[in-house]
């Protein structure tokens, strides 16, 4: 069977999707990043290589996220895209009308919009990261409740508490405020949840027309409390699919088969991946005032990329000799 | 010996510069520019401006600093109030001098000519030329002639601009280099929108002409078009926008939306922008009302992180593909 791999590698979670050619998840991995990208890659490489059986062959990969120069890197990407159109192009191919994609992830959130299967529009958060799943993971820990019993918990609430969402600092004093004052938990987490909610519609949602079918998103989609706080907030339905967690990961692996059909080959390096050594390495150049930090990716002892400087020397010093991976 | 005079490579540089060097060189001096904006320029303005400045004025502290230990005789930092007809400029660009003065110690002398062109070109401004031709030299038809050449170096820089040059381009070709525009046929047109000092400064912005152009886009800016197009847009509000730069602005977008000639637009504005946070808007609601061009809006302050910028652009680029498509 032929199946296609995306790696979507955030700032909280990396998540891994395989899809065969009708664009069907066969299997998909997530794992917290834990600010080590490439250890994660490497572990989720490995799991979904020892659950797939000897009869599925990688016909292509493709990479997404923040850390997706370094996940193409490791896994030998057929393309490096951006989040936001990954996550486009697996809505689509989920929910074909779909109008509106709310996704909320780890340190960032987002916005797209869509009519006719095209997007026309879309928002990222800006300077802010309040309201984002790495808050909610912060205040989870806080309350010493596991993450994936926070969305349950809210909906337990029966009286609704205001929260300040605008900004995370005050969020959290204002939650402790309340509950000092004595609100019981579930209520203060639903508040949150709403607080999140408003926030988020304010800020990213700021004029943009919000229309059905309305699809929600990220790894804080699992989160049923601002699940039903967007549905109050907009009253209208909104649809968690079924691989919310991991649509970045198969929006990119569908971009992939894309480009491996029209690209004829594959990159892709093998889950043998897993068991290579990586490592990178910066420095600061000194060629000129810039002082530009360059980080050097290092494969088995040999250096595969350099990025981060401003004029190229050192970027263009690997790709010149025959590495054609392009940035995207 | 000749003077030198040493000009910043920040703000209106990039508007004015011929005219200024042309101005200095023809009364007998060398002008010696600061170093293009760099991680130390940008530190040391940061450093050494008023906290609550915008980020191109930190910048512009930042080369005056960079000036100042190159040797200069004098650092050209205009007072411009006003560069049009009942027009006036944002406020920090009629303080500067005092602003510099005041923060940065042991700095060569600032030649602070005044640029106020509010009621016209009048006698009062000439005065204010002579007066600064005149630390130069005692002759007066030398500091005629230097205006009128300069003059006549703006007016090319102009044309040049208009005819699709973007500031260095045309600067290098006015110094004599030879510059090959690529062909652009075939690429997306992305109106650029945002002061020259955002747009054009290859630091600050992280170079997103060469960005654009790598994702397989052409720039279109408020400078190369027709002073009638921007006109046209300006008059679709029923205010005049006072400030020049964001009349452009206002002007440019709301023509490039009506005609059609762009696939998609960037405006681009800094982080605490008074003028920009109104402007940016204004332009941002007439586009998602009709909702026919795409718009994408990208805030510039001291980070470096170019990973947000990379995402945003190529997201936006796939999107305007995709409407190609279909």
């Amino acid at each position: 069977m032929k199946a296609y791999l995306g790696v979507d590698v955030g700032s909280v979670s990396t998540d891994i999707a395989l899809i065969d050619e009708d664009g069907e998840v066969i299997d998909s991995v997530y794992l917290r990043t834990q600010g080590q990208p490439i250890k994660a890659v490497q572990e989720g490489m490995k799991q979904i290589g020892e659950r797939i059986g000897k009869n599925v062959t990688i016909c292509g990969a493709g990479t997404t996220g923040s850390g997706r120069q370094l996940a193409g890197l490791i896994v030998g990407a057929d393309i490096i895209k951006n989040e936001i159109t990954a996550h486009a192009v697996a809505a689509t191919h989920i929910v074909p009308d779909v109008q509106t994609i709310l996704e909320i992830g780890g340190q960032d959130s987002k916005i797209i919009i869509l009519r006719k299967g095209i997007v026309t529009d879309f928002a990222m958060n800006t300077v802010c990261a309040a309201g984002t799943g790495s808050f909610l993971d912060q205040q989870a820990y806080r309350l010493d409740i596991p993450i994936e019993e926070f969305g349950d918990i809210a909906l337990k609430s029966t009286t609704a508490v205001r929260i300040a969402g605008r900004c995370t600092v005050f969020a959290e004093s204002d939650m402790i405020h309340k509950q000092q004052l004595g609100y019981s938990i579930a209520d203060i987490i639903n508040g949150l949840c709403e607080a999140l909610v408003r926030n988020y519609l304010n800020n990213i949602g700021k004029g943009k027309e919000i229309l059905e079918p309305i699809l929600f998103q990220g790894g804080v989609a699992a989160n049923k409390g601002i699940k039903a706080a967007f549905e109050r907030a907009l009253g209208k339905k909104v649809i968690v699919p079924k691989y919310h967690g991991v649509m970045g990961a198969i929006g990119s692996a569908l971009l992939a088969k894309e480009a491996v059909e029209k690209k004829g080959s594959t990159d892709f390096k093998g889950f043998e991946v897993s068991e290579m050594k990586f490592e990178t390495n910066g420095f600061d150049c000194d060629g000129c005032a810039n002082m530009c930090e360059v980080v050097e990716f290092i494969q088995s002892g040999i250096v595969l990329a350099r990025w981060g400087d401003k004029c190229n020397k050192w970027t263009n010093s690997i790709y010149d000799k025959g590495n054609t991976l392009k940035r995207a | 010996m000749d003077i030198k005079v040493g000009i910043p490579r920040a703000l209106l540089y990039y508007n004015f510069y011929p005219a200024w060097k042309v101005f200095f060189n023809e009364l007998g001096a060398k002008v010696i520019l600061s170093q293009k904006t760099n991680k130390k320029i940008v530190d040391d303005g940061v450093l050494n401006t008023v906290d609550e400045a915008c980020l191109p004025v930190k910048v512009f502290f930042g080369h005056v600093i960079n000036l100042k230990d190159r040797g200069v005789d004098y650092i050209f930092v205009p007072r411009i109030v006003s560069v049009e007809k009942r027009r006036y400029l944002c406020a920090k660009f009629l303080g500067l001098p005092d602003l510099i003065r005041a923060s940065i110690r042991d700095i060569p002398p600032i030649i602070d000519m005044e640029i106020d062109l509010y009621r016209g070109y009048n006698r009062n401004v000439d005065r204010e030329i002579d007066r600064v031709g005149m630390i130069f030299t005692k002759d007066m038809r030398k500091i005629r002639k230097a205006k009128e050449a300069a003059i006549i170096a703006q007016n090319n820089y102009e044309k040049h601009l208009k005819s699709g040059l973007i500031p260095r381009e045309a600067i290098r070709i006015m110094e004599g280099a030879k510059v090959v525009k690529a062909p652009d046929s075939g690429l997306l047109k992305i109106g650029l929108l945002g002061h020259n000092y955002n747009i054009m400064d290859e630091y600050i912005n992280m170079d997103i002409i060469k960005k654009i152009n790598d994702f397989g886009g052409t720039v279109i800016t408020a400078d190369m078009l027709k002073e009638s197009d921007i006109e046209y847009g300006a008059s679709c509000y029923p205010k005049d926008m006072f400030w020049t730069y964001g009349r452009e602005m206002l002007g440019a977008g709301r023509y490039m939306l009506d005609s059609g000639i762009v696939d998609g637009v960037v405006i681009v504005t800094a982080f605490g922008c008074g003028p920009d946070s109104l402007i940016k808007e204004m332009v941002e609601k007439e586009y998602k009302r009709r909702n026919t061009i795409p718009i994408l809006s990208l805030t510039i302050d001291e980070h470096t992180g170019e990973a947000g910028i990379i995402t945003r652009l190529e997201a936006f680029m796939d999107l305007l593909r995709w409407k190609e498509v279909v």
